[in-house]
C-alpha cells in the first residue's frame, strides 16, 4: 500500500520553482532516499509534507487521505516526523524534556506525564543519550543533536519518519552508527524517506531512490537503476564539472 | 539609613504587582510575539471591574476568582479571533510582530475609550485593609502587604503551572521554537492563545490589586505597560523568573528615584530599558 503519495506537488518562492509538478509514492515498510543536488527542492518538498510549508498546487495523500492544507500538528498527530537539516532542537531545556515534548502531544492520543517520562528515558537509551538526558540540549554535540532529533521524532511515534541529511557533517565513526540507527528503526516496521549526500548511506540502506534536480523528479528506481540512469549521471557530472570550473 | 529600608521595602511592597504584569507581557511578547500595549488597558479594567464590583458590595479580594478567568477569556478570543488571523495571514515573523503591535494600538484606544465612556476620567478610589502595619520601624498600609503577598503567591503558581504541567511544557516549547513544537504535536494557535489570554489574566489581576492600595483612573493602563516593557526587557524576554525578580527590582528604582524627584520616575525606566538595550539586550535571565 501507498503510504505516501504526491500529486503534481508544486512550490514556488517568488518567481522560483522549488518543487515543480512532482508526484511520487512511498510503499509501507520502504526506506526511501530522496536525493539530489544542492537546491534541488529536497528539503522544500519535507516542508510541505509536514505542513511547514503549503503546496501552491497538488495534492498530498497519507494513508490514501489528503493532508495538505492540514496543521503541523495534525499531520504529526496522523503519524508523519521529521528532523530538520539544521537542527532545531529546543536548547534551553534538558535532553529528555525535548523528548518528552515529543511524547506528550505527539501520538494521536497523547501520553500520561508518568508514561511520557518513561518513554523518553527508553528512547534516550535506545538512541545511547542516556548519559546526558539532564543535560541542556545546546550543550550536545552536533551529532548528539541529530541523535536528539531522532528520538524527539521517534516519541511521536510516527508510522513515517523523514530524515533530512542525518549523516552529513559526522565522521566516520558516527556515520556507522547513523547507518545502524536507520536500520533498527526500519526494523520497527516505521517507514522511512531520506534526504541524504552521503551516497555510500544512500545505497547501502535504501530500497528507492527518488532524484530532484531544479525542484523536478528526474529517476526514481532501484539504486542500481539510479546508479546507471543517464539522466541522473549528466546532472551529477555536471555538477562535478560545475564546481571543477 | 530610614531611608534606605523605607525605599527597599516600599519598593518591594509595589515590586510584586510590577512582577505579575510583566510575566503577564512575557508571555505575550516572549511566546505569543504580540508585543501588547494594550497590556496595562487589562489592568485598568481589572481594577475597574474591582471598583465597580465594591461599589456594590463585594469584597475586592474575591474579584480576584472572577476577574481572572474573565480577563483570561478576553485574552484568549481577542488572540484566537484577531492575532491568530494576523500571524496565519502574515508572510514572516517579522511582518506579523509588527502587523500584531498595529493591531495591538488599536486596541489600546478602544479598550480606554470604553472605559473612559462609562467611568469617565476622575480618579476613583476605595478603602480597603486600610490601617497601618510598622516593618523596621516604617509604616505601610496593610493593604500593600495583602496585595504583595497575593501577587507572589500567583506569581509562584502560575511558575510552577509553567514548570510542571502538560501545559506548562508546550509553553516553553512554542517559545523557542513555534514551528518545531507544531511538528511535534503541539496546537500552536491554541497554545499561544492562552499564553495571550493568561497574559490578561495577570494584568487584569495586578489590577485588582492596585486598585486595593492605590487611586485608580481609566487613563493609568499605558505607565503600566511601560513598566512592564521595561522589566521584560530587564528580566530576559521570554524569562519569567527574570519578569518575577526584574519587577522587584524595577520597584525598588521607582520608589528611589521618586523620593528624591516624582517627576522623573519614568524617565529613570526608560534610561534603564536604553542603557539594557545597548549594554545587556538579553537581560538579566536571558538565554
Ligand atoms: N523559505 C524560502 N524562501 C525562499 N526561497 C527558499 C526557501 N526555502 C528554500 N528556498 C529555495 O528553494 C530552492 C530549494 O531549496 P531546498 O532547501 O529545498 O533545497 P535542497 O534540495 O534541500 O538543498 P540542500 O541539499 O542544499 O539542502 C533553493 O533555491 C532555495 O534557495
Ligand atoms: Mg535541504
Amino acid at each position: 500500500m501507498h503510504i505516501l503519495e504526491g500529486e503534481g506537488v508544486t512550490k514556488y518562492f517568488g518567481g522560483l520553482a522549488a518543487v515543480s509538478d512532482v508526484s511520487f509514492y512511498v510503499d509501507e515498510g520502504e526506506v526511501v532516499g530522496l536525493i539530489g543536488p544542492n537546491g534541488a527542492g529536497k528539503t522544500t518538498l519535507f516542508n510541505l509534507i509536514s505542513a511547514a510549508l503549503e503546496p501552491k498546487t497538488g495534492e498530498i495523500r497519507f494513508k490514501g487521505k489528503k493532508i495538505n492544507g492540514l496543521k503541523p500538528y495534525q499531520i504529526c498527530r496522523l503519524g508523519i516526523a521529521r528532523t530538520f537539516q539544521t537542527v532545531k532542537i529546543f536548547g534551553n531545556l534538558p535532553v529528555i524534556e525535548n523528548v518528552r515534548i515529543g511524547s506528550l502531544f505527539g501520538p494521536f492520543k497523547g501520553l500520561s506525564t508518568a508514561d511520557a517520562t518513561r518513554e523518553a528515558n527508553e528512547l534516550l537509551e535506545f538512541m545511547g543519550l542516556s548519559d546526558v538526558a539532564y543535560a541542556p540540549a545546546r550543550d550536545l554535540t552536533l551529532a548528539h543533536q541529530k541523535r536528539l532529533e531522532v528520538a524527539r521524532a521517534l516519541a511521536t511515534k510516527p508510522t513515517l519518519l523523514m530524515l533530512d541529511e542525518l549523516m552529513a557533517g559526522l565522521n566516520q565513526t558516527e556515520l556507522i552508527e547513523a547507518m545502524d540507527l536507520v536500520k533498527k528503526i526500519r526494523e520497527k516496521g516505521t517507514t522511512i524517506v531520506m534526504i541524504e549526500h552521503v551516497m555510500k548511506a544512500i545505497m547501502n540502506i535504501c530500497d528507492r531512490i527518488i532524484v530532484l534536480h531544479h525542484g523536478k523528479k528526474i529517476a526514481d528506481g532501484t539504486p542500481q537503476e539510479v546508479a546507471n540512469s543517464k539522466t541522473v549521471i549528466e546532472v551529477y557530472l555536471g555538477e562535478a564539472s560545475d564546481a571543477g570550473n | 539609613m530610614d531611608l534606605i529600608i523605607n525605599i527597599v521595602l516600599g519598593g518591594l511592597l509595589i515590586g510584586g504587582i510590577y512582577s505579575l504584569i510583566s510575566m503577564g507581557l512575557s508571555l505575550q511578547y516572549g511566546v505569543a510575539k504580540v508585543l501588547n500595549i494594550a497590556h496595562g488597558e487589562f489592568l485598568m479594567v481589572g481594577a475597574f471591574i474591582t471598583y465597580w464590583l465594591q461599589q456594590n458590595g463585594v469584597d475586592p479580594l474575591l474579584t480576584i476568582v472572577v476577574g481572572g478567568p474573565l480577563l483570561f477569556l478576553v485574552g484568549f478570543i481577542l488572540y484566537r479571533t484577531v492575532f491568530t488571523s494576523i500571524r496565519l495571514k502574515a508572510p514572516n515573523t517579522g511582518v506579523y510582530e509588527s502587523n500584531s503591535l498595529l493591531a495591538a494600538f488599536g486596541l489600546y484606544f478602544i479598550v480606554q475609550n470604553i472605559a473612559v465612556l462609562i467611568w469617565g476620567t476622575t480618579p476613583q478610589r476605595f478603602s480597603y485593609l486600610a490601617s497601618s502595619v510598622t516593618i523596621l520601624g516604617e509604616d505601610f498600609n496593610e493593604n500593600r502587604l495583602v496585595a504583595t503577598a497575593f501577587a507572589v503567591a500567583i506569581g509562584a503558581a502560575f511558575y510552577l503551572f509553567l514548570e510542571r504541567t502538560r501545559i506548562g511544557k508546550a509553553i516553553r516549547a512554542a517559545a523557542q521554537d513555534p514551528l518545531t513544537a507544531g511538528l511535534m504535536g503541539v496546537d500552536i494557535n491554541f497554545v499561544l492563545a492562552l499564553c495571550f489570554g493568561f497574559g490578561a489574566a495577570m494584568a487584569g489581576l495586578a489590577g485588582v490589586l492596585i486598585s486595593i492600595c492605590y487611586p485608580i483612573t481609566t487613563t493609568m493602563g499605558l505607565g503600566y505597560t511601560v513598566i512592564a516593557i521595561v522589566v521584560v526587557t530587564l528580566g530576559g524576554l521570554g524569562s519569567i523568573p527574570g519578569s518575577f525578580i526584574g519587577g522587584f527590582i524595577l520597584g525598588i528604582i521607582g520608589t528611589g528615584v521618586t523620593y528624591w524627584e516624582p517627576g522623573l520616575a519614568v524617565a529613570s525606566y526608560y534610561v534603564i530599558f536604553i542603557i539594557l538595550l545597548l549594554v545587556r539586550p538579553k537581560g538579566i535571565m536571558g538565554k
